[in-house]
């Protein structure tokens, strides 16, 4: 059986930070992907990176945007931490070899973003993301560890109190084993397959957050879902806030420039909640085109700046839309973007369970609250993955062998060949599509309770014809039909949690817009939401949020 | 208004070596609008007619790179190639897995060739001891200096050049479009400690083997263009130092060679390219070609127009390259 110190689940730009950061601290790492890391969905991050280092800009102000984009539900202390660490990552990052932008005197350009008081937007054309993969696995491929590549988590063993390895299924082979760690760090990103309208890769599929989930992790706000206001119609592509920051502009069907109405002072820049809520109200209220999108502009940019800081958006809306943003406005609507909760960590990637630590997407420490600010995602997985790989690396060291009894193994492998054996059953495929249409239908941007319980209702079904999924596909190489189930189940759960937190909490705030509660309720609700897994489903309770200097008050943009 | 539906008949390529005796094609025909991409088309026949159809995908607008194949043919991205323009041309969509990377299942390729080749050229920054990186800052570099990565840093690691590549098919030592395009971005980095001896490596490593055929540049979803950069690494390292590999000798004689007469001298060619040695050993090929081409072997004399040609050559010359030797 293979041990390693600390196992990395995840190698977007997380897992991969906090690998190298645990490599650094002397410990033995092995990192688990079930995608090769160059392909991680960290890649496809477009807009940037928030640092605040211009000289009109101040770290205090990215803080303070931070603490308001979030409607005052990210905790203050982390949020400052993380604001005072943006400047050296993204030098680290530079020096690692990153190709960003750079402004006429040699510094590294800047653009504005939503919710940003200043232009703070450091990037690389409209690919940061893949910018900073490449920069970050060129870097990493110097050092010595184990890659698991191609291999998908399906199970956390804990005992006696701490983690003791994974469980892992090598997609290529068809092989289930077991591996022991003394720390494993989850940092598996995004959920965003739980819906069908979704900016997000098909492999974000939450399998880390769920599995961390049943081995008794608690998850943090996870009814706080971002939805971003500018995805291609068909596809859900995402189209970057970056392209507003450039000068982009959004109109409805009667030409007007309807984000004056509301956020009159930065118009198209407010934060991503308040845009997407405008959009669907536009359309909602019929000024809407009839294909059901709003339109972004950007041909008054000129073809020359759209087509060399706005270069993938070209090709996207050409290739996917068949648009020309040089001559043509594109049509938007908002899709499934971020998931702001997680597994809920410290600053330090720790969660409730001793060895287990998270870190990026997957992780909610929480510095995003009910509404993360566009760029400061980038910048989560680089800070936190950093800091959750040197705790899990410190705890490592002090911490004795893992012992593993073959009891989980078997067990997985149990479940998995059930799928298999059975003679007929549900199709993943068709259980996933339901879901996916569900959480489209009833948990979206505006949440009505009615819709909530007929969602709720609607996922316990699929989770208890779950129960019986089958897997047509027999072979052991590269089967996908496997994985998709397995996926499927990891989605259900996950949306039970986030329609549980969306149900119990009677208000609006950031991204989570209840119709029969339309304030925010600082009285009742100041509170993050944490669900733990029980047999009956998940049981909610409270948490408070960190304050340090800034009193909760009403957002306006 | 309904979209306007086509249909689309595809043909899939099937395998799982070791089990099935041999590959075979899954027919299907579905009814989707034209602009449907290759991509959205297999998995609806994943998630509703077949879900044994094997294949790799994840992000689904062209940045992941995992969905390389050949569609009709070509090395392309399935996510970001539309049914409607293959339908028209083909009348069918016939679906195989990438070229010269061995196959797993169905559409699923063994790609550890394709990134030992990217690791062997060492794809990292190196530390310049004469130049140590600015402590707490960035890098100064100018949109100029950012410029001169051309369109390398677009690559997504697909494979599609080297699915396209034949030079990686006839010569196991070449290292592939997508790792020299690559190792184009580390040498013109100003920030790179070790420019030079890169370009002094990939001489004698396969950058000559590139048989400047451009299917690469063709088969690229993102535009890098990696035989331009290839082309780009080619003039770099003949500045660098004299041309001492064949594959160098003969790009520089070739030059010459057409300078001085307007016209190629083949056998000067040949004894400028190769050492004696090698000259000898194409002794037999050469009798060949003149017994049954004699032309090739006596000295032609310079065209009439030769200063045509020469003023074309100082215009050149005159212009620069755009690629600095480090």
């Amino acid at each position: 059986m293979q041990r390693h110190d600390v196992i990395v689940v995840g190698a977007g730009l997380a897992g991969q930070r906090a690998a190298l950061a645990a490599i650094h601290a002397g410990v033995d790492v092995g990192l688990v992907s079930k995608l090769h890391p160059l392909r991680s969905h960290s890649g496809a991050a477009q807009g940037g990176i928030n640092a605040a280092v211009g000289a009109e800009d101040s770290v205090e102000t990215h803080i303070y945007d931070t603490v308001k984009g979030s409607d005052y539900l990210g905790d203050q202390d982390a949020i400052e931490f993380f604001c005072h660490e943006a400047g050296p990552t993204v030098v680290e990052m530079e020096h690692f070899g990153t190709i960003f932008s750079r402004a006429p005197d040699g510094s590294l350009a800047r653009r504005p973003f939503g919710g940003a008081g200043f232009p703070r937007t450091i990037y690389a054309a409209d690919r940061t993301g893949l910018a900073l993969l490449q920069a970050l696995y060129e870097r990493l491929g110097t050092e010595r560890f184990t890659v698991y590549e191609e291999w998908q988590l399906t199970r956390i063993v804990v005992s006696g109190g701490r983690v003791q390895g994974i469980v892992a299924y090598d997609r290529r082979r068809g092989d289930l084993a077991e591996i022991g760690a003394k720390a494993v760090i989850i940092a598996t990103g995004p959920a965003g397959r739980i819906y069908g309208r979704t900016t997000n890769a098909h492999a974000c599929t939450g399998d880390g957050v769920a599995i961390a989930y049943r081995a008794g992790a608690l998850l943090k706000d996870m009814e706080f879902v971002q939805f971003h206001p500018t995805a291609l119609l068909d596809s859900g592509i995402l189209i970057t806030e970056g392209a507003r920051g450039e000068g982009g502009i959004l109109k409805n069907s009667h030409d007007e420039r309807f984000m004056t109405r509301y956020a009159p002072h930065v118009m198209d820049l407010a934060s991503r909640d308040v845009v997407s809520r405008a959009i669907v109200t536009e359309v909602q209220e019929g000024r809407g085109f009839p294909d059901g999108s709003v339109h972004l502009e950007l041909m008054h940019l000129g073809r020359e700046m759209i087509e060399s800081r706005l270069q993938e958006i070209c090709d996207f809306s050409r290739d996917f839309a068949g648009i020309d943003p040089v001559t043509q406005p594109i049509p938007v609507t908002p899709a499934q973007h971020y998931m702001m909760g997680g597994i809920g960590t410290t600053t330090r990637g720790e969660t409730n369970v001793p060895g287990l630590y998270a870190a990026g997407e997957a992780a909610c420490v929480s510095i995003h609250g009910a509404n993360r600010l566009g760029g400061n995602s980038l910048l989560e997985t680089l800070v936190f993955g950093k800091q959750a790989g040197e705790a899990a690396a410190e705890y490592a060291r002090k911490t004795g062998p893992s012992e593993l009894a073959d009891t989980d193994l078997d067990e997985v492998t149990g479940v998995v060949h059930g799928m298999s054996d059975r003679a007929d059953g549900a199709d993943p495929a068709r259980l996933r599509t339901e879901m996916q249409s569900c959480m489209d239908r009833w948990v979206g941007i505006y949440r009505r309770p009615e819709e909530l319980a007929q969602a709720a209702r609607t996922l316990l079904d699929l989770k208890e014809r779950f129960r019986s999924v089958h897997v047509a596909d027999r072979s052991s190489v590269y089967n996908v039909n496997l994985t998709d189930a397995l996926e499927t189940g990891h989605m259900i759960d996950l949306a039970e949690v986030i329609v549980a937190g969306a149900i119990a909490r009677t208000e609006s705030r950031g991204a989570h817009a209840r119709v029969d509660y339309p304030r925010r309720d600082d009285t009742n609700w100041m509170k993050h939401t944490m669900a733990q897994s029980t047999p009956e489903g998940p049981a909610l309770s409270y948490a408070p949020v960190a304050f340090t200097r800034w009193e909760p008050k009403e957002r306006v943009y | 208004m309904p979209p306007e539906l086509i249909q689309a008949p595809f043909e899939v390529y099937r395998y799982e070596p070791g089990v099935d005796p041999a590959p075979r094609y899954s027919h299907f025909t579905l009814e989707l609008p034209p602009h449907t991409p290759v991509l959205t088309a297999l998995l609806k026949i994943r998630d509703e007619l077949d879900p044994s159809l094997t294949l790799r995908y994840s992000c689904r607008s062209a940045i992941c790179g995992s969905c390389a194949m050949l569609v009709n043919s070509k090395s392309r991205l399935a996510c970001k190639t539309q049914i409607g323009p293959e339908v028209a041309r083909h009348g069918k969509i016939v679906i195989d897995p990438m070229r010269n990377l061995p196959v797993l299942r169905d559409l699923v390729t063994e790609m550890n060739g394709f990134w030992d080749r990217y690791r062997r050229l060492e794809p990292a920054l190196r530390p310049n001891p004469d130049r140590p990186m600015p402590v707490g800052q960035p890098n100064p570099m100018t949109p100029e200096q950012v410029d001169r990565f051309m369109e390398t840093p677009r690559c997504i690691a697909c494979a599609a050049c080297y699915s396209a590549c034949p030079a990686v098919e006839a010569d196991p030592e070449f290292p592939g479009p997508m790792a020299l395009a690559k190792l184009y971005r580390f040498v013109v980095d100003p920030r790179d400690g070790a420019p030079r001896e890169r370009l002094l490596k990939i001489q004698s490593e396969g950058l000559w083997l590139c048989l400047r055929c451009h299917l690469c540049t063709e088969a690229c979803p993102k535009d890098v263009r990696p035989s331009e950069r290839i082309r780009d690494l080619k003039e770099m390292a003949n500045r660098a130092r004299d041309p001492s590999e064949a594959g160098s000798r003969h790009s520089v004689a070739f030059k010459e060679n057409i300078r001085s007469k307007g016209i190629l001298d083949e056998f000067k060619l040949a004894r400028q390219t190769l050492n004696p040695v090698q000259l000898l050993e194409s002794l037999p090929q050469g009798f060949k070609i003149r017994a049954k081409k004699p032309e090739v072997t006596k000295t032609p004399k310079p065209i009439r127009n030769l200063e045509e040609v020469q003023k074309l050559y100082e215009l050149l010359d005159s212009s620069g390259s755009e690629e600095e030797a480090p």
